[in-house]
């Protein structure tokens, strides 16, 4: 393995570095806790959702869409597991309601007939916007690096703020396989 | 006495307007935190294009129209 030692400049551009993405670290790293969360809950959040489904009504939300769910648990500020009847049985689905600045606005993201499997789902698709957002914070520390630094290799640099992150990313999936194991889902 | 006129500041000249924002700054022009900018642009309710590097930005004209039809 080609492992380059960082020198002082490295460790300086890297401090800044760290100052000038902090907002980006702390939003990410309160995410990853988030999700990590839901991740370790799965099985009890979807045993809670389900017997809100058949004990409670819950309120109503009504998604952009023009469907109308009904509210079983929150997931986290702007999630909420819901469900409605269909002539198939309940059906459940994770919904956003996103308090933008125009107005909210509420979407389906994921849904289905099985409330783990729609969590599962979910989680997959909260990943997959993880690593977005990873690939963009690389992206910007990297152009950040390059102006502030140019004709200096600060590739490790970089490499170093997407190691941290992906970290973030696999720890919320380390829990979903340990948890996979023994445990019905 | 001798009154110092005051010194007006220079009229303030608008800011030509931006063809694209950073994720940040889209952020802000929603309202919204940074990981719903990027659930946002993975769910294509948001359109974006990648600079040169490969950061990502957002056209002015896509948060119009999200800001728009809420």
């Amino acid at each position: 393995m080609n492992y380059k030692r960082p020198t002082e400049l490295h460790e300086k551009a890297n401090a800044e570095a760290m100052a000038v993405f902090a907002e980006h670290m702390s939003q990410f790293k309160g995410v990853c806790d988030v999700l990590r969360d839901i991740e370790s809950n799965l099985s009890p959040i979807g045993n809670d959702a389900l017997k809100a489904a058949l004990l409670s009504p819950g309120r109503v939300i009504q998604t952009d869409d023009g469907t109308e769910w009904r509210h079983d648990v929150d997931l986290s500020k702007v999630t909420s597991v819901c469900h409605r009847r269909t002539a198939e049985g309940l059906e459940f689905a994770v919904v956003e309601c996103l308090p933008l600045k125009s107005g909210e606005m509420k979407s389906v993201l994921n849904s289905g007939h099985n409330v783990r499997g729609v969590l599962r789902e979910f989680m997959r698709d909260q990943r997959q916007v993880l690593n977005l957002w990873k690939d963009d914070v690389k992206a910007q520390v990297r152009e950040h690096l390059d102006e502030k630094y140019p004709h200096q290799d600060m590739g490790i640099v970089v490499e170093s703020f997407e190691i941290k992150m992906a970290r973030s990313i696999s720890e919320t999936r380390a829990v979903a396989q340990s948890q996979s194991h023994g445990v019905r889902v | 006495m001798e009154t110092i006129p005051k010194t007006e500041a220079p009229p303030a000249i608008p800011a030509p307007e931006r063809l694209a924002y950073s994720i940040q700054e889209a952020a802000d022009m929603l309202g919204v935190n940074y990981f719903s900018v990027y659930r946002l642009i993975q769910r294509n309710k948001l359109k974006a294009c990648r600079a040169l590097r490969g950061k990502l930005l957002v056209p002015r004209t896509e948060l119009l129209k999200l800001l728009a039809t809420e």
